[in-house]
């Protein structure tokens, strides 16, 4: 325990030495100026500059990256040389590469300008090393360097580290000499640690040589200085000695506060580290935990960032479904619009539909009874032989099946034209022909009737039409005429031929005429069917529904003047052909 | 004059005999009646006709679309044809269509329409629209034939028979060795109409068949011609007549 003390003094040891101590600008300073003034002149090497500025500002690596540059170059100058492996060995050294240190620093010749610092620290290596003798010898050459010239090395630790080995080697005059001497200089130089350190071994020679008397007071003296410092180490260090003096000499209690207050101190330079330690450690969680934290607020964010999109985006998909289905629903109010106007419309045609339907059974009945009738009549007549009468009643019963027949033919034109099964085909027709075509059908009528007719249609009267449609409706004009004309009466068509587009095709009769009331039913366009006006006639305004249609189909118009008692004008308009 | 002759295809024995009545009623002559596609092909090949009369519906079956279709195909004997029907469906008559009729008949038909069906085909058959149906003209002039309208009805003479044509303003007397009559058609058309190898214009006023020519008689400017007539030669023509001949000198 006791020499571990010791050695434990050993490594209070300072590497560089100085020459004075009052000076406040350390020894070391001054050498890297007075390195640099030297080597100010050698070289003017960027590289080298640059060795020398990382060895000022203590950056060991660089230094040895950019000497061994150099040391690859150029290894021709000798001066140069010794510079490159002191920096080198100055570098190796702070990195703790005793070796390598030693290697680099034994290759520098003996003319270098800083030789005793060489030197000097060789013998730190060897110091460190523990090899006494050889740090001795270094040691003492530095000291004899020193009494021929200045010499940049801290005196007083020199002289204290030969102190030092030789009280390794147990010369333990020379080792009080050197200690005693270093003592003073520590003292000039209020090196208060290396002065602490310096009792202590002094107190050692004494007590390795059982010079107690000597010795305890130097410890005591130790551990009093040590009281005034800061120094954690040097109070363990002293207050062990002096434990161990205690326990020496059998004074146990003494001996046990010693300890209690070394192991006080130790636990403080303990502490210290480890409070250091654990400042680190906070210091390095609380890094962490301040990363993490951001960590978590940059995921925060982001997820933030993300939520916030993503509101838009749903924003924008809502208001898009919104606008969507906006549309959808306006589109399905239009078509239900227009469902429901179709279904009125459909409901209004089927009205008329059934109308029309019953209408025409009605009619169709009335003519089928009065031939069922008329025939029995006939048969009767025949049995008795009135030949006579038998024709009159035939004629009559041909123009009651005439007229069954044309409402027959009007009806099927009518399916025929809704379904729009029959073929329509528009061409250049003569109208002259088609109206003698038609006319020719009622002659015997007309003349039976005693109705005069006449077509002054020019035959170079030219018309664009369907020429089936057209015979139906001339047809169905030319049956009315005829059915609202009596005796006498003058049926005319003819042609007026005023218009460019357009040729106007008039049937016109002196007849019974019709009520305005009649003519603008008849006119309308969704025109129920005519009530019957006339007795004997069958009618249902079908036929002139179909006319109206087949007009309008033909690209042309259909207009109605009349006048009751007086007689009617149907005027058809139909494109011309162009010329 | 001959009469025109007219092949009925129609299945309905009453609606046939309702219709030849019609025909022969207006001068017009039946060369047969066909009830089916068969007996039609039959009669189309063996009887002399000038026209075709045919009923689409055929047993229920449009039959008389394929028997005019089978007009339609023969190389040399086309024949004009007249579709007869009650149906106005779009489907039939588009079909119908495609075979190129050259009129339709629907029914009910009256006689007017019948006979302007006729005429109607004829016209367009010979490609001379509007020959019967306006007032200036009532001849349509084929090879064979001149088709003349002659009130209600349409006859025909052979141009053959023909011995000379004498032009009077819009009319021209026809002469034939039997009969004389008179038609309505411009010089111009005759002239472009009649067959130019065996009509020639001796004069302003007369064409002459050069086939029925019997005597030229240059210093009289007189042509005899066959029946005792005489057609007046014009120096104008008289050399390109004259050239016709190998005359003796």
């Amino acid at each position: 325990m006791y020499c571990k003390s010791k050695i434990n003094f050993f490594y209070v040891i300072f590497f560089l030495t100085s020459l004075t101590f009052s000076q406040n600008v350390s020894v070391y300073d001054k050498l890297i100026n007075s390195i640099e003034e030297k080597t100010a002149t050698l070289k003017k090497d960027a590289d080298f500059q640059k060795v020398v500025t990382f060895l000022a500002a203590s950056e060991w690596d660089s230094t040895l990256v950019y000497s061994s540059k150099i040391l690859n170059t150029d290894t021709n100058n000798q001066k140069l040389n010794d510079y490159i492996f002191f920096f080198r060995g100055f570098s190796f050294f702070n990195k703790k590469l005793y070796n390598d240190a030693e290697n680099a620093l034994l290759k520098i010749s003996n003319t270098f300008d800083f030789l005793p610092n060489t030197l000097s620290k060789l013998g730190s290596i060897a110091l460190e090393k523990s090899d006494f003798k050889k740090a001795l010898s270094y040691y003492l050459k530095v000291e004899e360097l020193a009494k021929t010239q200045n010499v940049l090395v801290r005196m007083d630790r020199v002289k204290h580290n030969i102190g030092l080995c030789y009280l390794h080697l147990q010369k333990f005059p020379n080792a009080e000499k050197y200690l005693k001497e270093s003592r003073t200089l520590h003292e000039k130089g209020k090196d208060t640690i290396q002065l602490i350190g310096c009792y202590g071994d002094l107190a050692t020679l004494y007590y390795d040589q059982y010079k107690d008397d000597q010795a305890i007071p130097l410890f005591q003296k130790a551990y009093d200085l040590a009281k005034t410092t800061n120094d954690f180490d040097a109070k363990a260090k002293t207050t062990k000695n002096m434990a161990v003096v205690e326990e020496n000499r059998k004074d146990y209690l003494k001996a046990l506060q010693y300890r209690k207050e070394y192991e006080q101190w130790k636990d403080s330079v303990n502490d210290q580290n480890k409070i250091y330690a654990v400042a680190q450690e906070e210091k390095k969680t609380a890094v962490e935990k301040k990363e993490k934290e951001v960590a978590i607020l940059k995921a925060d964010n982001k997820v933030k960032d993300a939520q916030g999109k993503m509101y838009l985006y749903s924003a924008i998909i809502l208001f898009v479904m919104f606008g969507v289905s906006f549309y959808f629903y306006r589109e399905k109010v239009k078509r239900n619009k227009i469902i429901h106007q179709q279904k009125e419309d459909l409901d209004e045609l089927n009205a008329t539909k059934d109308k029309l339907f019953s209408i025409v059974s009605h009619d169709l009945r009335s003519s089928v009874h009065a031939i069922k009738t008329s025939n029995k009549k006939l048969i009767s007549k025949l049995e008795t032989e009135k030949s006579t009468e038998v024709n009159s009643l035939l004629q009559n019963n041909s123009s009651i099946v005439n007229s069954a027949y044309t409402l027959l033919d009007n009806l099927l034109n009518w399916a025929l034209l809704q379904t729009k099964q029959t073929h329509f085909e528009i061409t250049t027709l003569r109208l002259h022909t088609i109206v003698e075509h038609v006319a020719y059908n009622y002659k015997a009528i007309l003349a039976d009737k005693e109705i005069s007719f006449k077509n002054t249609v020019a035959k170079s009267e030219f018309v664009l039409a369907d020429s089936e449609s057209l015979k139906i409706v001339l047809r169905n004009l030319l049956d009315n005429a005829i059915k609202f004309s009596n005796e006498g009466d003058a049926i005319t068509i003819y042609t007026k031929n005023n218009d460019t587009e357009f040729c106007q095709l008039i049937v016109e009769d002196t007849g019974i005429g019709m009520s305005e009331t009649t003519r603008l039913a008849l006119l309308e366009d969704t025109s129920l069917l005519a009530k019957k006006q006339h007795e004997n006639s069958i009618g249902t305004g079908l036929g002139m529904q179909l006319c109206k249609s087949m007009i309008k189909k033909n690209n042309g118009t259909f207009t109605i003047e009349s006048e009751l008692g007086k007689g009617t004008k149907i005027i058809l308009s139909l494109p011309k052909k162009p010329t | 004059m001959e009469h025109i002759r007219i092949l009925i295809v129609e299945d309905n024995q009453e609606q046939s005999e309702h219709l030849s009545q019609m025909l022969e009623n207006h001068g017009f002559y039946i060369a047969g009646v066909a009830t089916n596609f068969q007996e039609a092909v039959e009669m189309f090949h063996h009887k002399d006709f000038d026209i075709i009369i045919i009923d689409i519906f055929l047993n229920g079956r449009p039959e008389g679309i394929s028997f005019a279709e089978f007009v339609d195909v023969q190389p040399n004997g086309l024949k004009p044809f007249i579709f007869l029907t009650s149906a106005t469906s779009r489907d039939i008559f588009n079909r119908a269509k495609l075979t190129k009729p050259f009129a339709y008949l629907i029914k009910p038909y009256n006689e007017l329409e019948l006979i302007y069906a006729i005429e109607n085909a004829i016209e367009k058959f010979y490609g001379q629209d509007n020959s019967f149906t306006a007032e200036e003209e009532n001849t349509v002039i084929s090879q064979e034939h001149l088709f003349i309208k002659k009130g209600k009805s349409l006859k025909k003479v052979r141009t053959d028979e023909i011995v000379y044509i004498e032009v009077e303003e819009k009319y021209c007397n026809i002469m034939t060795v039997k009969e004389k009559f008179v038609i309505l058609i411009s010089l111009v058309k005759i002239l472009e109409l009649l067959d130019s190898s065996k009509f020639y214009r001796t004069h302003r006023n007369f064409i002459i068949n050069i086939l029925k020519i019997e005597e030229i008689i240059p210093k009289d400017n007189l042509v005899m011609l066959e029946g005792n007539y005489k057609a007046t030669l014009s120096g104008k023509y008289k050399d390109e007549i004259i050239s016709k001949f190998r005359t003796l000198k």
